[in-house]
């Protein structure tokens, strides 16, 4: 049927116009709104250009003064003496990699904790989240008061920065790795938990109406009906996680709560020379390492889903 | 003995259904026929404890199940099986665990949090896919199934949980003809050797003729016929479906016509004695 044909039918054509109609109001109501929000959003960024005074004078001025401060902590080494070694009195050289490296294995037992401070952390706030996601999800929370509950109880926990539990925490139970393992956890309890509960929403409701038909209880419809549906999302979104915790652990440090980021403090405060950078250079490395391995374990759980 | 007095579901502004007073002997097969809206899968689902009447009364042996709660609730809906339209299997799980899903009612928390299951319970739901012709897709994941063998694997999930009666939704309506032929099959064959009751939603008038022992027929809600097939006249008929009386008689005719003869003449011996004890291991 051509164009022609069909203009002609007046039936049809009525109800074309009306369409048209109605299409152009909406797209009019539309714009009008879009305009406001535009307009709100310039004021909006006026006032925080304001009131943080992001001048581009002032940024002008102070950016050299970074450069000054890299400069300061940049190592002194001499090319015809890089690879020099130890000398026999065992003191090394200075302007060689061993003498700005003297630390190395200090470095390095520290940055093996953190790796482990942030594997446990994730474990005991993955575990902890999925305990709490299945009550926090709108669609499956046996009632208002168990929702309500869960949904607080999680917010409390990521809504407090880590390093401020890892404070409190370094009072209650001493410096130390465990202060900054638990700290982590409980942010990672509440940011993970809230994901899953993301998660458990959007999960299908028919195979947990299958489970309650056969005379499932609460729990047998979690674990038979919502769990193997989530389950690879869970894992995908637990090692993103661990990547964050990777950066988090090297940061309680700070605040004495283990890790490497106390000798990152310990370096800055005390001395602020080549070995904030030489510290620096590790953590970079490290936190890019444990990336693309998550990545790549990451699109291998994902990948498995979407293309199978 | 399964009855209603007097069930009523109310929404905000209607009854889907008002006022249902029936009594189902047990070993019946019964088609519930009515157009979409008409209340048949609120019903269904009020019986199964799925969906809270508003008002009214469900016996099962002269037991109260309206207002079972906790353990005696969990009971009664393993007692009475349900099978869904759109089969309602969880996916990801393989087919024989989505069976044994089934047994639930009578393992332990931990057990079943650990999808612990006995060698006989194994055994039980091989046996139960075997009857459906499924046992050879037990270890397959059960979405990679097509819909008429999704609609097999949740009869036998049905079947593991040792029901006395079995409540079908629409089980046939998202198939094709020839699937709806093995499904409806496999319930009336289900309802003849272990003595299930069976009470279908259907929407075509043909199938509920030519499977059910008893036809029952709603209409906005209200019960406007209730007897044996051979007494629904055309006229009801058209009168139960109203505008859509045309579709449903159609398909009968044609999409999914299911044969005239009644299915016990059709099961033939042969069709039963083909299903060997443990065809499993065999295929």
């Amino acid at each position: 049927m051509t164009d022609a044909t069909l203009a002609t039918r007046s039936g049809e054509s009525d109800a074309v116009t009306t369409f048209e109609q109605h299409r152009a109001e909406l797209i009019r109501s539309r714009r009008a709104m879009n305009l406001l929000f535009i307009a709100l959003f310039a004021a909006a960024t006026v006032a925080s250009i304001y009131v943080s005074r992001f001048y581009p004078d002032r940024l002008a001025s102070g950016l050299p003064r970074i450069f000054e401060y890299f400069g300061t902590i940049m190592p002194n080494l001499e090319l015809d003496k890089l690879f020099v070694g130890r000398g026999d009195d065992g003191r090394a050289v200075a302007g060689s990699i061993v003498y700005w490296y003297s630390d190395f294995w200090v470095y390095v037992r520290l940055i093996f904790e953190t790796i482990l401070m942030a594997l446990t952390a994730t474990i005991l706030g993955a575990a902890a989240a999925f305990l709490l996601c299945f009550p926090a999800s709108r669609n499956l929370a046996p009632n208002t008061i168990v929702y309500w509950i869960s949904r607080r109880f999680m917010e409390i926990c990521r809504g407090v920065p880590e390093i401020l539990y890892a404070l409190i925490l370094v009072f209650a139970v001493g410096i130390g790795p465990l202060a900054g393992v638990v700290a982590i956890a409980i942010h990672t309890a509440g940011a993970l938990g809230k994901l899953f509960s993301e998660v458990n929403e959007n999960a299908s409701m028919r195979p947990v109406e299958g489970i309650r038909g056969v005379g499932g209880t609460w729990f047998e419809e979690m674990r038979y009906g919502v769990v193997p549906q989530v389950m690879p999302n869970f894992a995908s979104y637990t090692l993103l996680r661990f990547e964050i915790n990777v950066r988090a652990s090297s940061i309680v440090g700070f605040v004495g709560a283990g890790g490497i980021g106390q000798e990152l403090n310990r370096v800055i405060s005390l001395y602020s020379d080549d070995r904030v950078v030489a510290v620096l250079l590790l953590v970079v490395i490290l936190v890019t390492m444990i990336d693309l391995f998550s990545e790549r374990l990451r699109t291998h759980f994902i990948g498995k889903e979407n293309f199978r | 003995m399964l009855t209603t007095e007097l069930l009523t579901k109310s929404f905000a502004t209607r009854n889907a259904v008002s006022d249902i007073s029936l009594s189902f002997p047990q070993g019946q097969m019964v088609g519930v026929i009515g157009r979409s809206g008409a209340g048949k899968s609120t019903l269904l689902r009020m019986i199964n404890r799925l969906a809270e009447p508003t008002s009214g009364r469900i016996t099962f042996e002269g037991r109260d199940v309206t207002a079972l709660k906790g353990r005696a609730l969990y009971e009664w809906r393993a007692t009475c099986a349900m099978v869904f339209q759109q089969f309602n299997l969880v996916g990801r799980l393989d087919v024989i665990t989505n069976v044994l899903t089934g047994r639930l009612y009578h393992h332990g928390f931990a057990s079943s949090m650990l999808q612990m299951f006995s060698a006989a319970e194994r055994a039980f739901a091989i046996r139960a896919l075997d009857r459906l012709g499924m046992a050879h897709t037990a270890l397959q994941q059960a979405d990679t199934l097509s819909g008429g063998q999704m609609q097999r694997v949740a009869i036998a999930r049905a079947l593991v949980q040792e029901p006395r009666v079995m409540l079908a939704d629409e089980p046939i309506a998202s198939l094709d003809p020839l699937n709806a032929k093995v499904v409806m099959d496999a319930l009336r064959t289900i309802n003849r050797e272990d003595g299930i009751t069976v009470i279908c939603n259907l929407h075509t008038l043909d199938t509920a003729r030519s499977y059910c022992d008893r036809i029952i027929g709603l209409k906005d809600g209200v019960l406007v016929f209730d007897d044996v097939p051979a007494k629904l006249t055309q006229e009801t008929a058209r009168e139960i479906y109203g505008a859509e009386a045309d579709d449903a008689f159609a398909e009968g005719l044609t999409s999914t016509s299911l044969g005239g003869k009644p299915a016990k003449e059709r099961l033939t011996e042969a069709d039963i004695a083909q299903r060997s004890p443990l065809g499993f291991a065999a295929s």
